[in-house]
């Protein structure tokens, strides 16, 4: 017995042992300060650092970490120069002359206007078949439409480089919030030779990539995480505190809090159900997003055509408590189409204020209409609602079930849960009655989402919302002649808004997504947009 | 023997080109695409499904695909890392399954062997109703509610191993992943191991063993184990498939890079290539894993090995 012990002892030094000897020696750069490195959790994996390819916040963080535009938003969202150090508008809004800086790409080559001209023709060009594309018509960049679709050559859009470092961008009508968007990754530059020298395999490794940001990327192990380390050549390096970023991929909201509180982990995303435990600790950080769910409703059922029935949805639902009870993690009601904090006007006035609330909670009104619908579809009423498979996309759906169903007697919803790949699908082919859906916005301005809902827009109007007392006012604003008025452009937003959400029940806002975090005390200058892209470059560490 | 092998070879890489054939029929039927995003529009689907090939017939992609999956080319990712070879995402992420795989393999053998031999050995005492104890809860507990107690206790608590996976400190980061998946092999291996071993200490060679005065451990060991372990290994070949395809759920809590969270991700997000080339890598692992179960036998019990070689 006593050898069988030595035996058995023996076996497990053995696997002790080979444990030990897969041990990789750790990598200590002797040349990295500690005190400078911050690590992010992100619940998200890095699809890609092709910025014309690139569709999600994750990805587009990462970008902005390595590359740069023509400018970076503020933390009030206004912009400031970045690549350009100045810029010039004509008189009629039609022509953006930018003069580029000083600094050169990571192989040394300067910057050039001619970077920003390659750039965007690929992000236009059909072999790059970018997701992203119709950004360029977006801010009415000359033929961009007849470009993009290939009915004209890329040398007819209007953008020239005057010079090394002068870049003219000439537009079809002028557009409020051009600017805004230069700090969008589609917008960055991108070298020509080194580009095309690498072909398919451009940013597929650290090394297939140039850069001209506040930061290089140093590492990126695919379903793990990648870090960027101080670009010393970027134009403003000086203003760049971190040495080290670090975004660590952890799916598990749980883990990423457990190293979070063992000090391996700096800044967390928070699930709803976890922000009650930590909502008085130290760090605690509630967002708000510009993202916003609403309820698609497909006009093509007979049931939901009636408006009547549609008024009573809308007046049913709780939509404060959803947030307070269900929510939790900083998501608001939704007070009408556009998102609050996402568009100000010239006078500085959120469009959220000046429209004032469209859609409310009123169960009395609720119950009026119902019976007005009940009278024209027959006493039981049913609706399936189709909604994400995920946390919070199941809390909600079961709220506005339970809603529906308690201050609407009569009224029967059923649940149909899908991936998101699926639900999208479903949408888009009509085979759905109501679905809860989201739309986050591509540029801070009213038109991100009152241009989805036009009665022609294939892609977005999956419910077949059709006014064209709507098109016309949408259609004014953006590309009539009161596109270049202001003022009028923005009377004529709240027009369309009132119209789709107040009158008409096109869509049925819900909620405004937060997002609720918790930040490593003595880490400053994270700051949240909630149109455009999220910026941890100028975080400081204390 | 030899000749046998290399039927079961042949008939493994048959039985691999029938699977790929029924998994690209799966993915026809998968509803959604990898590209039905909310921003994407007709006409943008349409040049990426052109880009892609995949306007093509049905079966022309698959012959191209299978032409090209025999020279290593399992395709371009989708969604998870755009245009990212397959076949390195995979190779990245099966090493550390494997790794962490074979470790919890090889310590949930020997912890459940010994347990097992203990047990039966020291039959109906304490030791054999705690060795019980453990098997029950190993086979009982999900190995998601240990690994959450490790996580908590083990990694946060006493600060002893990293919670989440780290590059750059990769053997100390698979040792908790590595001890909450063994927990179901350790249980299962220490019930078999004494059932067998009682069944094999009363038999009648045995007693004869003991007669004629040889050492116990010599007869544990040479007698009685080497006879109690084949039915252990045939527990072992779908337990051993089990540990190397990667635990979705062990993965995602302790964030390791590895196969089975590629396989949700990937199912997930519909891209198309990661589905097809993760799934038909754990039909190969599952079939010449039991190939080599199989072969085995063979070595351990020369009854088996004769009358295969007919």
């Amino acid at each position: 017995m006593k050898k069988l012990k030595k035996i058995v002892l023996a076996l497990i030094a053995m696997v002790m042992i080979a444990g030990c000897t897969t041990d990789k020696p750790d990598v200590v750069d002797p040349n990295v300060d500690v005190e400078s490195k911050i690590v992010v959790a992100t619940e998200i994996d890095l699809s890609t650092m092709d910025h014309h390819l690139a569709t999600d916040a994750t990805s587009f963080i990462a970008q902005t970490m390595v590359f740069a535009g023509l400018v970076e938003l503020d933390e009030n969202n206004q912009p400031q120069k970045d690549l350009a150090e100045s810029w010039d508008v004509s008189d009629d809004g039609l022509v953006y002359t930018f003069h580029l800086t000083d600094t050169n790409w990571s192989n040394g080559t300067p910057v050039t206007a001619n970077d920003f001209v390659y750039g965007w023709n690929r992000l236009i060009a059909q072999e790059t078949a970018s997701q992203y594309s119709f950004i360029m018509e977006t801010i009415k960049v000359k033929n961009a439409a007849a470009v993009t679709s290939g009915e004209m050559a890329k040398e007819e859009l209007g953008i020239k480089a005057l010079d090394d470092k002068t870049f003219e961008v000439t537009l079809d009508a002028p557009c409020d919030f051009l600017l805004g968007l230069m700090a969008f990754p589609s917008f960055f530059p991108m070298n020509e030779e080194f580009a095309t020298q690498m072909g398919d395999q451009y940013a597929l490794t650290v090394d297939n990539m140039l850069y001209c940001g506040p930061y290089v990327m140093s590492d990126w192990m695919s379903g793990s995480g990648y870090k960027f380390t101080k670009n010393e050549d970027y134009h403003n390096a000086d203003a760049i505190s971190t040495d080290v970023v670090e975004f660590k991929f952890i799916q598990d909201a749980q883990s990423a809090m457990l190293e979070y509180q063992s000090g391996n982990l700096d800044v967390v995303t928070l699930t709803g159900q976890m922000v009650d435990a930590y909502k008085e600790d130290d760090g605690f950080t509630n967002r708000l997003q510009g993202y916003l769910w609403y309820l698609s409703v497909n006009f093509d059922e007979p049931s939901l055509a009636n408006k009547d029935l549609r008024q009573a949805i809308s007046f049913a639902v709780d939509r404060e408590k959803m947030a307070e009870l269900v929510l939790k993690d900083g998501s608001i009601a939704a007070q009408g189409l556009i998102p609050v904090a996402l568009a100000k006007d010239k006078d500085g006035v959120d469009f959220r204020e000046s429209n004032g609330p469209q859609v409310e909670y009123d169960p009395a009104a609720a119950l009026e209409y119902f019976s007005a619908a009940q009278a024209a579809l027959g006493d039981e009423i049913s609706v399936e609602l189709l909604y994400e498979d995920t946390e919070a996309g199941k809390a909600v759906a079961e709220y506005i079930q339970n809603n529906l169903e308690t201050n609407l007697p009569g009224m029967v919803v059923t649940l149909n849960s899908k991936p998101k790949k699926t639900r999208l699908d479903m949408m888009k082919t009509g085979d759905y009655q109501i679905c809860l859906t989201r739309w986050g916005p591509d540029y801070a301005d009213p038109q991100t989402y009152l241009d989805m809902f036009l009665s022609y827009n294939t892609s977005n109007n999956n419910g077949k919302y059709n006014s064209p007392a709507y098109d016309e006012a949408v259609l004014e604003a953006t590309q009539g002649a009161s596109a270049s008025d202001s003022a009028a452009r923005w009377e004529l937003l709240k027009q369309a808004e009132n119209i789709i959400i107040q009158q008409d029940l096109g869509v049925i806002p819900v909620y405004q997504n937060g997002g609720a975090m918790m930040i490593a005390p003595g880490i400053t200058g994270i700051e949240f947009h909630s149109a455009g892209v999220d910026n941890y470059r100028n975080m400081v560490k204390e | 023997m030899g000749k046998y092998i290399l039927k079961r070879i042949a008939i493994a890489c048959a039985t691999l080109f029938v699977i790929l054939f029924i998994l690209f029929v799966m993915l026809e039927f998968m509803p959604g695409s990898p590209f039905n995003d909310e921003k994407l529009n007709e006409a943008q689907k349409a040049l990426l499904y052109a880009k892609y090939g995949l306007d093509d017939p049905f079966f022309i992609r698959f012959f191209n695909y299978a032409k090209n999956m025999l020279q290593g080319d399992f395709g371009v990712s989708y969604v998870i890392n755009k245009n990212f070879a397959v076949s390195t995402m995979i190779f990245q992420r099966l090493a550390v399954t494997i790794v962490i795989g074979i470790q919890a393999m090889v310590l949930g053998t020997i912890v459940g062997l010994i347990l097992g031999i203990l047990a039966a050995l020291k039959h109906n005492t304490w030791v054999d109703t705690l060795a019980s104890i453990i098997s029950v809860i190993g086979v009982s507990v999900p190995s998601y509610v240990f690994a959450l107690g490790l996580a908590y206790f083990v990694g946060f608590k006493l600060g002893w191993f990293p919670i989440t996976y780290n590059p750059s400190n990769a053997a100390m980061s698979t040792i908790l992943p590595t001890i909450a998946l063994s927990l179901f092999t350790i249980a299962n291996i220490a019930r078999f191991t004494r059932s067998e071993m009682i069944d094999v200490l009363s038999s009648d060679y045995i007693l004869l063993v003991k007669s004629k005065g040889i050492k116990e451990y010599k007869m544990i060991i040479k007698h009685a184990l080497r006879n109690a372990l084949i039915p252990i290994i045939t527990v072992m070949g779908p337990l051993l498939v089990g540990l190397l395809t990667g635990s979705m759920v062990i993965e995602k809590i302790f964030a390791i890079p590895g196969i089975g969270s590629l396989m949700i991700a990937a199912i997930q997000g519909n891209d198309y290539n990661v589905v097809l080339s993760v799934a038909f890598v754990y039909s190969a692992m599952y079939i010449f894993t039991m190939l080599i179960i199989d072969i085995l036998y063979g070595v351990i019990d020369p009854r088996i090995r004769v009358a295969k070689g007919e």
